[in-house]
């Protein structure tokens, strides 16, 4: 019964994957990510993920306040900020979210105000859902490996008796 | 681990043997096996303790800068995946003081290019000023201009985030290329592989532009400056590889030279950037280039005088162990028979050595020298390595038996060293000195011969103690044009501004001694030099007499140069020879004068030796100091020079006059020469 559940939810791991490379907000990278994922760091993918999010917000709110708070904004900063922000969410493979920051930065670069600010909610909003997203996975994630766990603890008990 | 034991080693490659081998890491990789991919992603699992391994690209010691933690973790796990040995860095500062703490500890770095406290950009510019290891960029920015820039400042890789594993199991190949291109280098073998040109010019993209367009390379350059009139520093434009160059300034020989003359005229602490640019009266310069300019120089001198500042140490540690010896030599003299006795020195060797001994015209004692001139001795000289240890043997006859054995024992090699290093000179080179006293008919000689094997005696320790440092030495040849003559400013001295001799003539044969030029110039000095050339492994001495004029009381010393171009552009190594004269000095001794010759490029004769890069691209020395060239170039190089020594003064200065103390600051010196020939072609 239990084991069962195990299963179920990797085939929901499975299909939310599946749709978010469909949907483009993941790439293969975010694969290389989960093959790093081994014994000596079981928790790897969520450890980095998470790391990328604690900068990302800060990067995000740096980049909100350098189009808002100033009337000339610092557009070369910002260009240093999208392209950690970009280096970032391209290497743990957030495909859509770079993909804003491309824009981003090609707007900001013209020193496009009206163009950041769209990139910049259009941004936000992508990574709302990618973090939606992926904390969605984590926590699946993590029910299998206790479901896993406790069917191990199952067949063990098993075996003792 | 077991797929890591199954390794096998029979391609150990000499290149590889040289590598990683750092005084305070634990990691010991020696054997190399080029073939093989051992990191696998099977082996992951081990932990990265167990990267002490002796499979080559395991245990490779990775410096990652990146100031996103997202990245360094990423790229820490994968980099431990491939077994390297990795160190994390989010800061460039930190990440160079780290370098310069651990010099040798690493073998490659690897640099996120935007930083907010330094551009990835300058960090691989100290990298490859101070260091000399492969620098491989990272950015997510792919644009052609962004390579480009990282290209044009030295980067060996520059990889597009995300990066992958693929591509970080690789980058072991940027240190073995390093290593290779610089034995390579020194095998002077004339014919490089394709991929190994392409590296070569890569890694002096810098300087052979600048040295084989030479000055009507500059020249163009500048007009292409006037004609397009950017403002900017060249680094901000991005264009394609071909427009790209155009707009660059080449900072040539003439070219530097205007700018030390200038820095000169205003004296160094007070050469602001606008002041020189007005000074150089360049057209098309711009204030930015020559600010770059003076930043790179100014780093350059503080370097000098900070590594002879930490090579006085061990300076001292030799001179401690002179001294016995002193004493030995002062009581008795120095035995060169007993040497012969216990068969550490062939007999022809021995031979050679009377016959110079004996030629040599009795000169001063070195109380007669008085200090300071000592110093300046010491400290002129373009290769202030060789220089100094030829001070002993340029000393006067009457010491000389005891300076031979001063240099002897102290060299903490074993005598079966010493005695490899005899043997290792063929007969011919005996030939040559023998022919080389014909020439010269002067009794001068010194005994180069010996020095060279006592120079190579110390490379060897050089080498064996500091093997990060080894690569800087390999561009040694290059630089050493740019030491040209020194003049000195001190009252004693005359600026030579030109080297008094610039021979041009060149010997292709290896037995071949080169030339003596004397030249006397306004007081008494008289400056020789020979080139030497060597083919390939052959060890070709060069000798290098020194003349001395009349003796006059003021001292002089002249170094000249002696490009040696070799016709097959094969092969050729290119030898320095200072002559450094003293005339006598005024209390006791007349005429004599004894003769200092430095031989920088020295003849790489051990197999050890060919580590260390005294040959440096063959190929590109001759063209670059075509004989036309030649005269321009040396009175820069002596300005520089000039400067350096005002820098390095307070180094190098030894109260007492222990020539063996200076000879070991020199070598330190001479290794930064290489680097003062980057400095000096910074096209930036």
């Amino acid at each position: 019964m239990l084991g069962l559940g195990a299963d179920r939810l990797r085939a929901d791991m499975n299909r939310l994957l599946a749709l978010l490379f469909h949907q483009g907000v993941l790439d293969e990278q975010f694969l290389q990510l989960q093959q790093l994922q081994d014994e000596s760091s079981p928790n790897f993918v969520s450890e980095v993920v998470n790391i990328y999010f604690h900068e990302s917000e800060k990067l995000l709110r740096n980049l909100r306040a350098l189009l808002l708070d100033t009337e000339l904004s610092d557009y070369k900063k910002m260009g240093i900020h999208l392209n950690q922000l970009m280096g970032s969410s391209s290497s743990i493979g957030a495909k859509r979210v770079r993909n804003v920051c491309v824009a981003f930065r090609a707007a900001s670069e013209q020193n496009n105000r009206a163009g950041c600010l769209r990139a910049l909610e259009l941004l936000e909003h992508e990574y709302c859902y990618l973090k939606n997203k992926l904390h969605e996975l984590f926590q699946i994630e993590q029910q299998r490996a206790l479901s896993a766990g406790i069917r191990f603890y199952a067949q063990n008990q098993a075996i003792a008796t | 681990m077991a797929a890591l034991q199954r390794v096998a080693q029979s391609s150990i490659s000499t290149t590889a043997s040289s590598y990683g081998s750092c005084k305070g890491a634990g990691v010991t990789t020696t054997t190399t096996n080029t073939s093989t991919k051992t990191a696998t992603s099977s082996s992951a699992a081990v932990a990265s303790e167990m990267v002490v391994s002796d499979k080559f690209p395991v245990g490779l010691r990775v410096l990652v800068v990146d100031d996103d933690t997202t990245c360094l973790t990423i790229l820490e796990k994968m980099l431990r995946r491939c077994l390297y040995h990795v160190t994390t860095c989010f800061q460039a500062t930190a990440a160079l003081k780290l370098l310069r703490e651990r010099k040798g500890c690493f073998d490659v770095v690897l640099s996120d290019v935007y930083m907010p406290d330094m551009d990835g950009y300058k960090l691989l510019e100290h990298v490859g000023l101070e260091m000399d290891l492969p620098v491989i960029m990272m950015s997510a920015d792919g644009s052609t201009s962004a390579v480009m820039r990282g290209i044009r400042h030295g980067a060996c890789d520059y990889l597009i985030k995300p990066i992958r594993e693929e591509e970080l199991k690789n980058i072991w190949q940027h240190v073995v290329r390093k290593k290779w291109n610089e034995n390579k280098e020194l095998e002077n073998s004339g014919s490089l592989e394709d991929n190994d040109r392409h590296k070569q010019v890569n890694d002096d993209a810098e300087y052979t532009s600048s040295v084989n367009e030479g000055t009507e390379g500059s020249l163009k350059c500048q007009k292409k400056r006037s004609n397009s009139k950017e403002e900017d520093d060249g680094e901000l434009e991005n264009d394609d590889p071909s427009s790209s160059k155009k707009p660059r300034v080449v900072w040539s020989v003439e070219l530097h030279q205007q700018f030390v003359s200038a820095v000169n005229q205003l004296g160094l602490d007070k050469a602001v950037p606008k002041r020189i640019l007005e000074l150089m009266n360049v057209p098309g310069l711009t204030r930015e280039n020559v600010a770059s300019h003076l930043q790179k120089f100014r780093l350059y001198l503080k370097r000098i005088s900070g590594v002879a500042q930490q090579q006085t140490g061990i300076s001292s540690a030799f001179c401690g162990s002179v001294e016995p010896n002193v004493k030995l030599g002062s009581l008795g003299r120095f035995d060169i028979q007993a040497l012969a006795a216990s068969g550490q020195i062939p007999p022809q060797t021995l031979a050679a050595l009377h016959a110079e001994l004996l030629g040599r015209p009795t000169g001063n004692l070195v109380p007669a020298l008085d200090q300071p001139t000592l110093l300046h001795a010491t400290l002129q000289g373009p290769k202030r390595g060789p220089v100094e240890h030829s001070v002993p043997f340029g000393q006067p006859l009457v010491k000389c038996q005891t300076n031979i054995s001063k240099h002897f024992p102290p060299s903490i090699l074993p005598v079966e060293d010493v005695s490899s290093g005899f043997g290792a000179w063929p007969s011919n080179s005996l030939g040559t000195v023998g022919s080389s006293i014909n020439l010269g008919g002067l009794s001068t000689q010194n005994s180069n011969t010996l020095m060279d094997i006592l120079q190579q005696q110390q490379q060897k320790q050089l080498q064996t103690q500091q093997l990060s440092v080894l690569s800087e030495s390999s561009r040694s040849i290059n630089v050493q044009p740019s030491c040209l003559v020194v003049p000195q400013t001190s009252p004693g001295f005359q600026l030579g501004n030109s080297p008094a001799s610039v021979n041009q003539n060149c010997s292709f044969n290896r037995n071949t001694v080169i030339d003596y030029s004397i030249l006397s110039s306004q007081s008494s000095d008289s400056a020789v030099n020979v080139g030497q050339i060597s083919n390939g492994d052959i060890k070709a001495t060069g000798i290098l007499s020194g003349y001395s004029t009349p003796a006059s009381c003021s001292s002089l010393s002249s170094c000249s140069l002696n490009a040696t171009t070799s016709a097959t552009h094969q092969s050729s190594t290119v030898t320095f020879g200072d002559a450094r004269r003293f005339p006598g000095l005024v209390s006791n001794t007349s005429n004599i004068q004894g003769s200092y010759d430095a031989k920088p490029g020295e003849v790489l004769d051990q197999g050890p030796l060919k580590n260390l890069g005294f040959v440096g691209k063959g190929t590109c020395i001759p063209s670059r100091f075509a004989v036309d060239e030649f005269e321009s170039s040396p009175s820069n190089m002596n300005q520089g020079k000039v400067n350096l020594e005002k820098n390095g003064n307070t180094v190098k200065q030894e109260p007492n006059m222990d020539f063996l103390d200076n000879a070991k600051i020199g070598v330190p010196i001479l290794r930064q020469y290489s680097s003062n020939e980057l400095m000096s072609v910074f096209t930036e």
